[in-house]
């Protein structure tokens, strides 16, 4: 019991250190690529600092709702990552089915943001709120079945369970289902972090925004909990996708010299996954809004061959 | 040329008459009422095109106000402008909007700022003055510059409701994010497509036009430079080229290749950084990081020969403020060439991006005939088959004495717009180079500026957004008495109208970039 109390603060305070690092680590990669100082990577910890001391303006329309939605968004993500397995295959919570509960936590803390969005009756957060899920319809279900690709390999839908399985397979990762299921959820990746090309996280243009949109209204320490929710969300899902298919280095159990090892490895395979998403970041425009179903349309019929392989092969 | 004359005849049964013929202009003057059918007249032929029209108070010598209505057709080199008499005692004048939208805003400024009523306007509200000004019309010559207006009371301007199922209005604006001038946009939209977009310049209305006639000539090279900042060398350069054809004044050969090398320098640092941000609108942020850069070279090159990387405190009446030592001279094409090979490799990652390509091409489409229709002038002119350039049209400085390649597209869409940019910018470094070659020896500006008074003159400029346009009367001691400003912004905002509807509102910044129209100029 205190083991497992111990794993779930262990990892959370992980998550929380972690992800606004991660943030941080690309926009200064991408600046360096684009040939620009950039801000440090340890920017977006001052920005979440000062967020959180300053105070906030509320609409005269918000309701409620626009008050929890940013603890839901940022529970339901802290949540989501504790059945993520990181520095060890164990994770502290497996609860109702591991990877199902995962994208429906995700996806409850999604469905509050577009709420949020739209409870203040803005027309921006109204836009984004739509935008989101138009594109969350097709990313959802792309991210079950990729993930279902590998349960079906391990016999479990539990993360821990897929993870430990595929210890010891290290090279798995090469065969058609795999790879097919791998590209898929890269492509969930990018669409839910709200990358180039389905969305720019940088731009200054409200017209143009998705994830930006919805929170708009936000500000003090709500935006700083938002902020900091979407930077968790995008590591989280970056180590699924790291865990699953690459599962080098990663222990069974939680051990100190074994998670510090898997600590390590992490650490080197969010930098490797960083350089790629900040490669395709900048060596492609912006897709077209009405774009971008097309290519969930792609990430979900990828997702779909890598579940029909996945029995063939 | 006679041709022209002999249809002003016609159309005006007799009535109007040409008063004085100049090299770059001709007066005519003709009845109030006779103006529609003259103007039908005159634009009935192809490459006939309305200018522009403004007023001129001239109550207390003469009794009367006066409307210019500024014609030009193709292969015509004067412009011909008809002047028509309108008695302070009947302060209203036929409005030509109806069939010439192009004139839509500027006969409301005329409204707004004379008083005097566009009859049979179709849409005869407010634009330049907003709502919170009182009944009173700046412009004309009983109204005090330092005048302390009453506080507002009243009704706000409303936009049009737009209708109908699922359709929602989105407001933008005035403020914005980032560092933009304001101006409002209300989106009609039906989920993402846009039905419908309504415009709301004029935020920063300043009175430039009445500052004009409070300082000394000298000064209002001054002003001219603020009109509107990104061209601040062409305003300056149109408003002085006003003043020295009405004075008579003799600007230096040597004079004229300079203002032509810096006319052109002004639209290469500008069309670089447009292309630059229109990238950057798309996501594709790299080629703007790359735009930023070459930009910036441009810019050194600006400061090295005028100590103003935006080119301002160059212009001045009757020449340039410095001159430029051989040295300097000799420097400039290795420079340009610099440039141009470095604009070169960031124009071909833009074209083999596929991804930003998809996002250009056919977005925000202008068709040919709503451009001509709306009086499109400059860049979004020629992506959409309005083939007119100043430059070529109407020359000015030393543009006669070089040859000049000027891209003309009809696809009308925010690639194009890229194009005409790019296409433009090789083809005035070219301009540059031959131009540094051949300045002649000389001086750099006249040794006597003196200005008479009661002299007019109108001068065209081909700024990097398109024509800009100045017409001055000369007042006693070394003063103006009236200076008409034209930005080609004026012109070119209705056309951003027509180009994005039925594209969808995520798009839009990236059209309007595509424009990249000057507020500060259209407010004036």
């Amino acid at each position: 019991m205190i083991a497992l109390i111990l794993k779930a603060v262990l990892q959370t305070a992980l998550l929380l250190a972690l992800a606004p690092l991660l943030s941080g680590f690309i926009r200064s990669l991408k600046a360096r690529l684009q040939m620009r100082r950039g801000p440090s990577p340890l920017q977006p910890y001052r920005n979440i600092f000062k967020l959180l001391r300053k105070g906030m303006v509320m609409p005269d329309t918000a309701s409620w709702l626009f008050s929890a939605t940013p603890y839901i968004f940022f529970l339901t993500t802290l949540t989501a990552g504790l059945m993520v397995p990181t520095v060890a295959a164990d994770t502290p919570a497996g609860l109702f089915g591991g990877v199902l509960a995962l994208a429906y936590l995700l996806g409850l803390g999604r469905f509050f943001l577009a709420l949020g969005g739209l409870d203040t009756g803005s027309s921006f957060g109204g836009l984004g709120s739509s935008r989101e899920m138009m594109i969350s319809a097709l990313a959802e279900p792309t991210l079950m079945l990729a993930v279902f690709t590998v349960a079906i390999g391990a016999g479990s839908t539990a993360l821990a369970e897929i993870a430990r399985v595929a210890i010891g397979q290290e090279w798995r990762f090469l065969e058609p289902s795999q790879m097919l299921a791998c590209a898929a959820l890269f492509l969930v990746l990018i669409a839910e972090t709200g990358r180039i090309p389905v969305d720019n996280p940088a731009t200054h243009l409200e017209l143009t925004m998705i994830h930006e949109a919805m929170i708009l209204e936000y500000s003090g320490p709500y935006l700083a909990l938002i902020e900091w929710g979407a930077a968790i969300k995008q590591l989280v899902l970056m180590t699924l996708l790291i865990n699953v298919f690459w599962p080098f280095g990663l222990a069974a159990g939680w051990t100190f010299p074994g998670a510090l090892a898997g600590l390590g490895w992490l650490v080197v395979k969010l930098i490797a996954l960083s350089c790629v998403i900040v490669v395709v970041e900048t060596a492609n425009a912006k897709m077209r809004l009405f774009r971008v179903p097309e290519l969930m349309s792609v990430a979900f019929v990828l997702g779909a061959l890598a579940l029909i392989s996945s029995f063939l092969f | 040329m006679e041709a022209l004359l002999r249809e002003l005849e016609q159309a005006s049964g007799g009535a109007a008459r040409v008063m004085e013929s100049r090299a770059a202009e001709i007066y005519a003057k003709a009845p109030l009422a006779a103006i529609p059918e003259i103007a039908q007249a005159l634009l009935g032929v192809p490459g006939a095109r309305i200018v522009a029209v403004f007023a001129e108070d001239r109550v207390e010598p003469e009794g009367v106000f006066y409307n210019y209505y500024v014609f030009e057709r193709t292969g015509v080199e004067p412009y011909l402008i008809v002047r028509a008499a309108i008695p302070a005692a009947d302060p209203r004048f036929p409005s030509l909007s109806a069939s010439l939208p192009a004139l839509n805003w500027q006969e409301r400024e005329i409204q707004d700022w004379f008083g005097l009523e566009a009859e049979g306007h179709p849409n005869p509200r407010r634009v330049a003055l907003h709502d919170n000004w009182p009944d009173v019309h700046p412009l004309r010559k009983d109204f005090d510059l330092r005048a302390k207006l009453d506080a507002f009371e009243g009704e706000r301007h409303t936009y049009r409701p737009t209708l109908g199922e699922g359709v929602f209005q989105i407001p933008v604006g005035p403020v914005h994010a980032g560092i933009i001038e304001p101006g409002h946009f209300n989106f009609a939209v039906a989920g993402e497509p846009i039905l419908y977009l309504q415009l709301r310049m004029f935020y920063t209305h300043k009175g430039t036009e009445k500052l004009f006639e409070s300082f000394p000539v000298s000064k209002c090279v001054f002003l001219a430079e603020s009109v509107s900042g990104d061209s601040a060398f062409s305003h300056a350069t149109a408003f002085s080229q006003a003043v020295e054809r009405a004075s008579g004044i003799e600007v230096p050969l040597r004079a004229e290749v300079m203002r032509t090398v810096l006319l052109e320098l002004e639209r290469i640092y500008n069309h670089i950084a447009d292309i630059g941000a229109m990238a950057m609108d798309v996501g594709f942020v790299i080629a703007n990081a790359h735009a930023g850069r070459i930009r910036e070279m441009v810019l050194e090159v600006n400061e090295e020969l005028t100590g103003s990387r935006l080119l301002r405190g160059m212009a001045c009446i009757g020449g340039v403020r410095r001159d430029w030592s051989p040295a300097q001279i000799a420097a400039l094409p290795a420079k340009l060439s610099r440039v141009e090979a470095e604009f070169r490799s960031m124009r071909e990652l833009i074209r083999y991006s596929d991804s930003t390509r998809d996002r250009l091409e056919s977005t925000g489409f202008l068709s040919p005939e709503k451009a001509a229709a709306l009086g499109i002038v400059g860049v979004g002119g020629r992506a959409s088959g309005v083939d007119l350039d100043v430059r070529r049209d109407h020359p000015y400085a030393a543009y006669r004495r070089f040859s000049l390649r000027i891209p003309s597209f009809s696809e009308g869409d925010v690639l194009r717009r890229m194009c005409v940019r790019t296409d433009e910018v090789y083809a005035s470094i070219a301009l540059i180079c031959a131009a540094a070659g051949s300045i002649p020896a000389g001086p750099h500006r006249a040794a006597e500026v003196a200005v008479p008074p009661g002299r007019y003159a109108l001068a065209a400029v081909e700024g990097w957004r398109g024509e800009i346009l100045y017409w001055v009367r000369t007042g006693p001691n070394q003063t103006i008495e009236r200076c008409k400003i034209k930005d080609p912004s004026l012109n070119n905002w209705p056309a951003l109208v027509e180009a994005v509807q039925g594209n969808i509102i995520a798009d839009f910044p990236v059209i309007n970039k595509s424009f990249n129209l000057s507020y500060s100029g259209t407010d004036r």
